[in-house]
């Protein structure tokens, strides 16, 4: 009913560009704006750990408290676990770690399947044929089987190493979309008209296309953030990835407080907090993403 | 019309097969150039001896350490596959009456609490849906839970003496016919909760949507019109509309839901497929890192199996429930 309104109140409607529109929408989304800031502060804190905590090869280890619950004294706000690290700060490390690899995989993965996706759709033909088979492939086996097979076939995984294995899968997702939504782009009359004032290919394509797919290309990219947030946490769950000593991130962190709970007797504060912060990531990504799709959805055309 | 069909599925099952055959050969030839599966042959003839050994079954018989492969991996994947038909009981069961109430009730308190509820089941990765569970309501040593379900192993089994009785040192028996059936589904319950959530919040709120799409429709009117109640409009006529959507969109999630029963079957200790596979993956003989080429084939081969099949699956389903989807 307030669309319906404003929509009427602004019948001689100026021009705009894009960008306002997309802005002004979503500060009429309260929610999405709050996920928007609180994935942000976490992002920001996530990447400045290493400059204001101690560095993760000396980790406190606190002598007189072993697996002890969360406590005020001594700031061991999350508690610590079994050998009485502290798990604040080891959580802290995990989200750096996390964040760094879900960030530049997503970014890498969204580069490769805009340009893949792109010359698909675009040229269609041979070149899409390729492309779908290439996804069919990719998509022969259950993720988390292969995911966990590269794992080892990879050993020892690193931060790094997970980046790029999980670029190198998920760029799958990203181009599927991309491909559709540049294929149905170009039968539009705008990129005829382009055509037929002579513009080049690589001009329709960067000046044209990409510009018009940009909003479903931000969609699919914060929820193809989400899923490596899961995917990755869900693998190195299983303790097979990256060694959590060195390199901890919420899902060993997540993984090691469940194992631990039943060899060691650990505390569930092992577990909660990082389970906690990637609950808090994962459901303002996706409050971010269902907001964007609201915000960045073309106008109705008044019929 | 049967026959139309007949041909699709076949067609269908055919181009599914060359692809799982190209992909399993690929990911033969990555993973044998690694943890080589014979000791000095080359990649190609040990491809060669694998190939082979398809027709015969010889290449899904024995593995690394001489281990009969079907009945180690085909147990497992038994136990994962009834983890599966579990959840999908579990997810139809409780997506349907939330998604039918929440539609009925639209716009009210209710559906908004239900709404959230959805969402928050949909964004919260199973893995903490699983642990949550586990510690919840598992009997963990020393756990806050409430210790209504037994927190890990199949019926029967105690995994590293977890659940073994304080009073008499024993693993709780498994018993024969019934009261089998019902231990199995009693050690099953917290697993398949955990798998299904993330689908309850998925087909729940999409089920909504469809429903409220339907309830828009003019058959609707004419129904009310006609002077149903508003039970029998929501049932029998919205309902079975919004259907065509969900049981393929349900049915083609299987491959989805396999990858989910990995990790809860490994936090379960189910001795499923995610047991399986990890015991394999972490193979060490005489302190080197050895993976077993031959039983991870096999599993990737059961795991495209059922990704296949739930995709044909889906298509056949929409067929014969949206007579519009049927070409000819």
């Amino acid at each position: 009913m307030v669309e319906a309104a404003e929509s009427a109140s602004a019948l001689p409607e100026p021009r705009r560009y894009a960008s306002t529109r997309v802005w002004r929408r979503l500060v009429r989304q309260p929610v999405t704006l709050v996920a928007g800031f609180i994935l942000t502060a976490i992002f920001v804190a996530g990447a400045l750990v290493p400059q204001y905590t101690p560095p993760v090869a000396h980790i406190h280890l606190s002598q007189r408290w072993l697996n002890h619950p969360p406590m005020l004294s001594g700031w061991h706000l999350l508690g610590t676990d079994a050998i009485g690290r502290d798990m604040l700060i080891r959580v802290l490390y995990g989200l750096h770690t996390s964040e760094q690899s879900a960030l530049v995989a997503t970014f890498f993965a969204a580069v490769i399947g805009i340009v893949v996706g792109g010359i698909a759709g675009y040229r269609g033909g041979r070149h899409d044929a390729a492309m779908m088979r290439i996804t069919d492939l990719v998509g022969v086996f259950p993720a988390l089987m292969l995911l966990l097979a590269i794992y080892t076939w990879w050993q020892p995984v690193t931060a790094w190493r997970a980046t790029v294995i999980f670029a190198l899968y998920l760029w799958v997702p990203m181009a599927r979309v991309v491909r559709a939504e540049i294929s149905s782009l170009r039968e539009r009359e705008f990129v005829q008209a382009a055509l037929s004032l002579g513009a080049s290919d690589r001009r329709i394509f960067f000046r044209h296309l990409l510009p018009n797919a940009s909003g479903t290309i931000i969609i699919a990219a914060t929820s193809l953030l989400g899923l490596v947030f899961v995917l990755e946490a869900t693998v190195e769950f299983f303790g097979i990835g990256v060694p959590s000593d060195l390199y901890p991130t919420l899902g060993n962190l997540i993984g090691d407080g469940q194992r631990f709970a039943f060899q060691l007797g650990q505390g569930w504060w092992a577990w909660a907090g990082p389970a906690a912060l990637l609950m808090l990531i994962l459901v303002c990504v996706n409050l971010l993403g269902d907001g964007l799709v609201e915000a960045l959805r073309p106008p109705r055309s008044r019929r | 019309m049967m026959w139309g069909m007949g041909a699709f599925v076949l067609r269908r099952l055919v181009f599914g097969l060359v692809v799982m055959f190209v992909a399993l050969s690929g990911s033969f030839l990555f993973f044998a150039a690694k943890f080589e599966p014979l000791h000095s042959t080359p990649l190609l003839h040990s491809y060669w001896v694998w190939l082979r050994g398809i027709p015969n079954g010889r290449s899904f018989e024995t593995g690394l350490l001489n281990t009969h492969l079907m009945s180690f991996i085909g147990g497992a994947f038994g136990r994962t596959m009834l983890l599966l038909a579990l959840t999908l009981v579990f997810v139809v069961a409780i997506s349907i009456p939330v998604a039918c109430i929440s539609a009925a009730t639209r716009g009210s308190a209710l559906d908004y609490l239900l709404r959230i509820g959805t969402y928050v089941a949909w964004a919260v990765p199973g893995i903490i849906v699983a642990v949550l569970l586990q510690e919840g309501f598992g009997r963990t040593p020393g756990g806050w839970g409430t210790g209504w379900f037994p927190s890990v192993g199949w019926a029967g089994e105690c995994p590293n003496g977890q659940g073994i009785d304080p009073h008499n040192f024993q693993c709780p028996a498994a018993g024969h016919g019934l009261t089998h059936v019902g231990q199995v589904i009693y050690h099953l319950t917290l697993p398949a909760l955990a798998l299904a959530l993330v689908f309850i919040g998925v087909h729940s709120r999409f089920l909504r949507n469809s429903l409220i799409e339907a309830l828009d429709a003019p058959y609707i009117t004419v129904a009310r019109a006609k002077g149903l109640t508003e039970r029998a409009v929501l049932l029998r006529h919205a309902l079975r509309n919004a259907f065509v959507a969900f049981v393929p969109a349900l049915v083609s999630d299987l491959g989805l839901l396999l990858g989910g029963a990995l990790a809860v079957d490994y936090i379960f200790q189910l001795g499923g497929l995610g047991t399986v596979l990890i015991a394999l993956l972490e193979l060490d003989i005489d302190g080197i890192p050895q993976v077993d080429v031959y039983a991870l084939q096999l599993a990737l081969l059961l795991g495209a199996a059922v990704i296949l099949t739930a995709s044909i699956l889906s298509e056949v389903v929409l067929a014969l429930l949206d007579p519009r989807t049927r070409a000819d």
